[in-house]
């Protein structure tokens, strides 16, 4: 089987014992077609039991191993370490968060952003089982399917240079889910949303530097839902100004 | 320790617990609810489902099929009373889920969509696209978040089960950032933790799958049943092991041997037809179409690759767009992770360990034979899954039983039953005198990495697709050592913030619980029923093995197996058919 | 006692936008703004002056013709074009166009920007009589 030694520089910081966080550095066996997940399991396993990650899936889907990569926010489980050339490959934990520990930053922030913003359907008319299902169509479907496919894996909020400088920002992925509701036609809660959505932090804070759809490891597109989003506040308010607008 | 209160406790918040949550709030705003999760509830593996979920809901289907499909799909294991029921229920629980906002694939007309799946005559999976588990699981969450009864302890792993006098009160969980131990007390409590499939080397199954909450009633007392069956799905990604949906099948993928020969035909589930026909060919069972693989392999049909022996998966007259359409993340996954773009290229598959049949046993309302103890998905078994699952029912299965469990518990919570503090504090403190042992113990002989391997290794070997009583036997006999050697282990990182040294040993603590159960299960079942097959029984034996098998904990040594009948209540005991015999429709 | 002590990473308020690349090109788009509307006030100054008289628009005239005024029109041009093509690129994520069950693609939408660009430039320039 072809091995090849990878330098895996990982960002340390166990709480009860460093004040700061540091680089350690494992000189790992690696197959060559290994993610940067496999080899930090490795690590796990063979080298140093004291170094903590989160994961699960492996399959780009629970959205646990967020972490930066050489800098860039990526999912551990994604990261082909033949993308990776050079063989050094430098691990910390996703920027714009605290450290818990390790590779592990804590997430409660954008937990409570989640839930601020209402992520559920506020029907335009409550339906019972009985009357069976909304009609979608196809193309209903398509208005907001690509803002469904959000993981939550963060990788949006640590390269927002807005919510690194002021975490009152709503950020990208909880704004991206608020309008996915908002454009299902199934749903009638916009006005609710626009509490957090529409306020100072929420859309208007976003200055469109776009890092975090750049970065989406599944191309949601948040700064695109957030500048619609912009847009649509825009024509409400042009068209408030028309007879019969409301205001 | 810190004492936290709630009416009902769930342990878990996958599919099964966020539904079960939801409906505790349903049934009553007014009881509190803890639920309890090791990783964040979007990271459970039901956000690995990909294929979809089977509920009746067209006008040329109706619930006897599916029953039907169900429960000889099942090889007859399945208890009827409860297939019945979950055909009947499956239906209104996804419309709910719709009306929740999960984003069903649709047809022009703006009616959901269903596809084909294998063991179904009818086409009658829901699905969100290839990501169905995943939609499913942020529909419930999210919706979750409108129930301010549901309090949420997320990364608090669950340990033990507080149980006195024949009842369960509560359990002790650690929250994970602070390494601290709490007692939890409730009313009722649901276990909804998930499967097993880690204890093999090969598995879809991500790293929180590591069967804790069966585990956790099997120490407190509650039988697993029938933990010999193990799905092997056909189609998993050599080395990785990750899935390709059964639906890539139910579009119309050939499976093709070394010589491009689609080979099932040999194996009693032809003839061959360029489109898919339900029940046949590519869309027979789990069970036999892992089996075919087997039988090709010992033939040298197949195509052998650093990571074992593979068949080739052919999507490529699908066509871009309809991959791209229903299979989008099937054909990003292959083409990263073994450089093959099924729009292009044949992609290579092999049999991995994907499901568990077996589990807590539980009746058709959740509920385990320990008085307030409850338990839905994955790690329960009411038994509508017998001998082997059919694709796309256990997605709803986490939903009906679910809801069930919600509100069986939220009514029983209603009794108010309760123990003596000074009883259940005895019992937490036990607990946290467990775990505190493992970061006391300085002198390490074994490693639980090693141990591990060792774990797996053996139960790949032994419990695989096809096994004989010297196999199992072996296998027995390393879990049996290992669990020695586990008692020699210590931690190497002895720190209270997240140390995942300490869960990734209660984790393998767990696992080797659960492995004994499925060993010792398949090594008394002596025939060959659904995913158990034996190569020294190759017969299916009504008479002696029309039973569930009950594994009860033994302290002193390996589980103790007894056995449970049947509940037959329309479908007596028949051959089962699949290829031109079972009359399936064309699904093109 | 609780253990727990998150580590906080310091960024600086004041070169964040160094640490990465596309921080500076943000950055950069965001300085071409200033030279437009640098332009553009030059341009209305220009405006007032017409109506000023004979006298103060060739002030203004010669004002813009100096060296200095030269160097700045070239300056912000080369920023107009950076403005220009770094909104054009951004324009398909913020106006996202959905045609049945597709959605059109960017490059149809920056195109037609790019076209009317060339277009309103030509009107300009043969009204201009440069042309
Ligand atoms: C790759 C893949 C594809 C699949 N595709 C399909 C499909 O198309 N159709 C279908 O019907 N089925 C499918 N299945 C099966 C189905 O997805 C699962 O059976 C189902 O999702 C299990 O849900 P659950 O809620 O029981 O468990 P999970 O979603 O696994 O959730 C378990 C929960 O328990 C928690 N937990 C576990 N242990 C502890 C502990 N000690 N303390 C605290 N919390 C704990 C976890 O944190 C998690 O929240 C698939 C399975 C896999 C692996």
């Amino acid at each position: 089987m072809s091995e090849r030694t990878i330098e895996l520089e990982v960002l340390r910081y166990r709480p009860e014992q460093d004040q700061e966080p540091f680089f350690q550095t494992y000189k790992v066996p690696c197959e060559e077609e290994w993610v940067v997940l496999d080899a930090l399991n490795y690590v796990k396993e063979e080298m140093d039991r004291t170094l903590s990650y989160r994961w699960s899936c492996h399959m780009f889907v629970c959205g646990s191993c967020g972490m930066m990569i050489d800098g860039e926010p990526k999912l551990a489980c994604k990261a082909f370490l033949k993308d990776y050339p050079t063989g050094k490959i430098r691990v910390e934990p996703l920027s714009n968060f605290p450290i818990e520990r390790d590779l592990v930053v804590v997430l409660d922030d954008f937990v409570e952003k989640l839930e601020s913003v209402k992520p559920y359907i506020i029907p335009k008319e409550e339906r019972t089982v009985e009357q069976g299902e909304y009609l979608q169509t196809p193309a209903q479907l398509k208005a907001f399917k690509q803002y469904t496919l959000c993981i939550n894996c963060l990788c949006c909020y640590a390269v927002c240079p807005q919510y690194g400088l002021d975490e009152s920002f709503v950020g990208p992925a909880a704004l991206a889910l608020a309008h996915r509701y908002n454009m299902d036609s199934r749903d009638l809660g916009r006005a609710a949303r626009d509490d957090v959505v529409a306020a100072a932090e929420g859309i208007w804070h976003c200055s469109f530097v776009g890092a975090c759809s750049q970065v989406c490891p599944k191309d949601v597109d948040p700064a695109g839902a957030i500048q619609q989003a912009k847009f649509a506040h825009g024509i409400d308010y042009l068209t408030s100004f028309l007879p019969g607008g409301k205001r | 320790m810190q004492v936290i209160e709630a009416d009902v406790i769930i342990v878990g918040a996958g599919g099964a617990g966020l539904r079960t949550a939801i409906a505790v709030a349903e049934a009553d705003p007014k009881l509190s609810i803890a639920l309890l999760s090791k990783v964040y509830p979007m990271r459970s593996h039901t956000c690995a489902a990909e294929g979809g979920a089977a509920g009746v809901i067209k006008s040329n289907d109706n619930l006897e099929y599916h029953f039907h499909d169900t429960v000889s799909g099942g090889d007859w294991l399945t208890d009827q009373d409860a297939v019945d029921l979950f055909v009947n229920e499956i239906p209104k629980e996804l419309l709910r889920m719709e009306h929740w906002g999960c984003p069903w694939s649709r047809e022009t007309s703006g009616n959901v969509a269903v596809r084909p799946f294998g063991g179904m005559k009818i086409m009658r999976t829901w699905f969100a696209a290839d990501k169905t588990g995943f939609h499913m699981l942020h529909t419930l969450f999210q919706t979750s978040i409108k129930y301010p009864s549901v309090k949420r302890f997320d990364e608090y792993y669950t340990v033990d089960l507080l149980t006195d006098d024949g009842a369960c009160y509560g359990c002790t969980a650690i929250e994970m950032r602070t390494g601290q131990m709490r007692q939890f007390r409730g009313k009722a409590i649901v276990i909804c933790s998930g499967g097993a499939g880690k204890i093999f080397p090969f598995t879809t199954n991500g790293a929180v799958k590591t069967g804790d909450g069966m585990a956790m009633a099997y120490r407190a007392g509650v039988p697993l049943k029938d933990m010999e069956f193990v799905q092997y799905h056909p189609t998993g990604l050599p080395g990785s092991g990750i899935l390709l949906t059964e639906a890539c099948r139910g579009e119309g993928g050939y499976l093709l041997n070394k010589d491009g020969y689609r080979y099932l035909q040999d194996y009693g589930l032809g003839p061959e037809t360029p489109t898919p026909v339900l029940k046949a060919m590519e869309l027979g069972p789990r069970d036999q179409l892992s089996q075919a693989f087997w039988h090709e392999q010992k033939k040298g049909r197949t195509i052998p690759t650093k990571w074992g022996d593979v068949v080739h998966l052919d999507l490529r007259h699908l066509g871009e767009k309809k991959i791209d359409e229903r299979l989008p993340l099937i054909r990003e996954l292959s083409a990263k992770y073994v450089d093959s773009d099924p729009v292009t290229t044949l992609v290579p598959v092999r049999p991995v360990v994907h499901y568990m049949m077996g589990g807590i046993h539980t009746d058709i309302h959740a509920a385990t034979p320990l008085n307030g103890l409850y338990a839905a998905g994955e790690c329960a078994c009411v038994s509508i899954n017998g001998a082997n699952r059919l694709g796309s029912n256990s997605l709803g299965e986490l939903l009906v039983f679910g809801a069930r469990a919600g509100r069986g518990a939220a009514e029983y919570a209603k009794k108010g039953l309760t123990a003596p503090s000074e009883r259940l504090d005895a019992l937490a403190a036990d607990s946290e005198a467990r775990v505190k042992a493992w970061f006391q113990r300085t002198q390490a002989t074994d490693r639980v990495p090693d141990l591990k391997k060792r774990l797996t290794t053996a139960m790949e070997d032994g419990c695989g697709i096809y096994r004989d009583e010297a196999t199992i036997k072996a296998a027995c006999d390393i879990i049996v050592d290992v669990r020695e050697r586990f008692k020699n282990v210590a931690l190497e990182d002895k720190s209270s913030v997240y140390n995942t040294d300490l869960y990734q040993t209660l984790e393998m603590d767990a696992m080797i619980e659960v492995a004994q159960t499925v060993a010792v299960s398949a090594l008394e079942r002596r025939e060959s029923r659904g995913a158990h097959q034996r190569l020294d029984h190759v017969k299916r034996d009504d008479e002696a093995f029309l039973k569930h098998s009950m594994a009860h904990y033994n302290p002193n040594g390996e589980p103790r197996i007894d056995y449970l009948d049947v509940v037959i209540t329309k479908s007596k005991p028949a051959e089962r058919v699949y290829g031109a015999r079972a009359g399936g429709q064309s699904a093109a | 006692m609780n253990p727990r002590k998150p580590y906080v990473r310091p960024i600086s308020k004041t070169s964040w936008f160094m640490t990465q690349s596309r921080y500076k090109v943000y950055m950069l788009h965001e300085i071409s703004s200033l030279f437009v509307a640098i332009y553009s006030a030059i341009l209305i100054i220009g405006l007032v002056r017409l109506g000023e008289g004979e006298a103060a628009w060739q002030g203004w005239l010669d004002a813009v013709t100096s060296p200095i005024g030269v160097i700045f029109h070239l300056i912000a041009f080369v920023f107009a074009l950076i403005h220009t093509t770094s909104w054009f690129k951004a324009v398909p994520q913020a106006m996202r166009i959905q045609r049945g069950e597709e959605i059109v693609p960017g490059k149809l939408i920056v195109g037609a920007h790019y076209g009317v660009l060339a277009a309103v430039s030509l009107f300009v320039l043969i009204l201009a009589g440069v042309a």
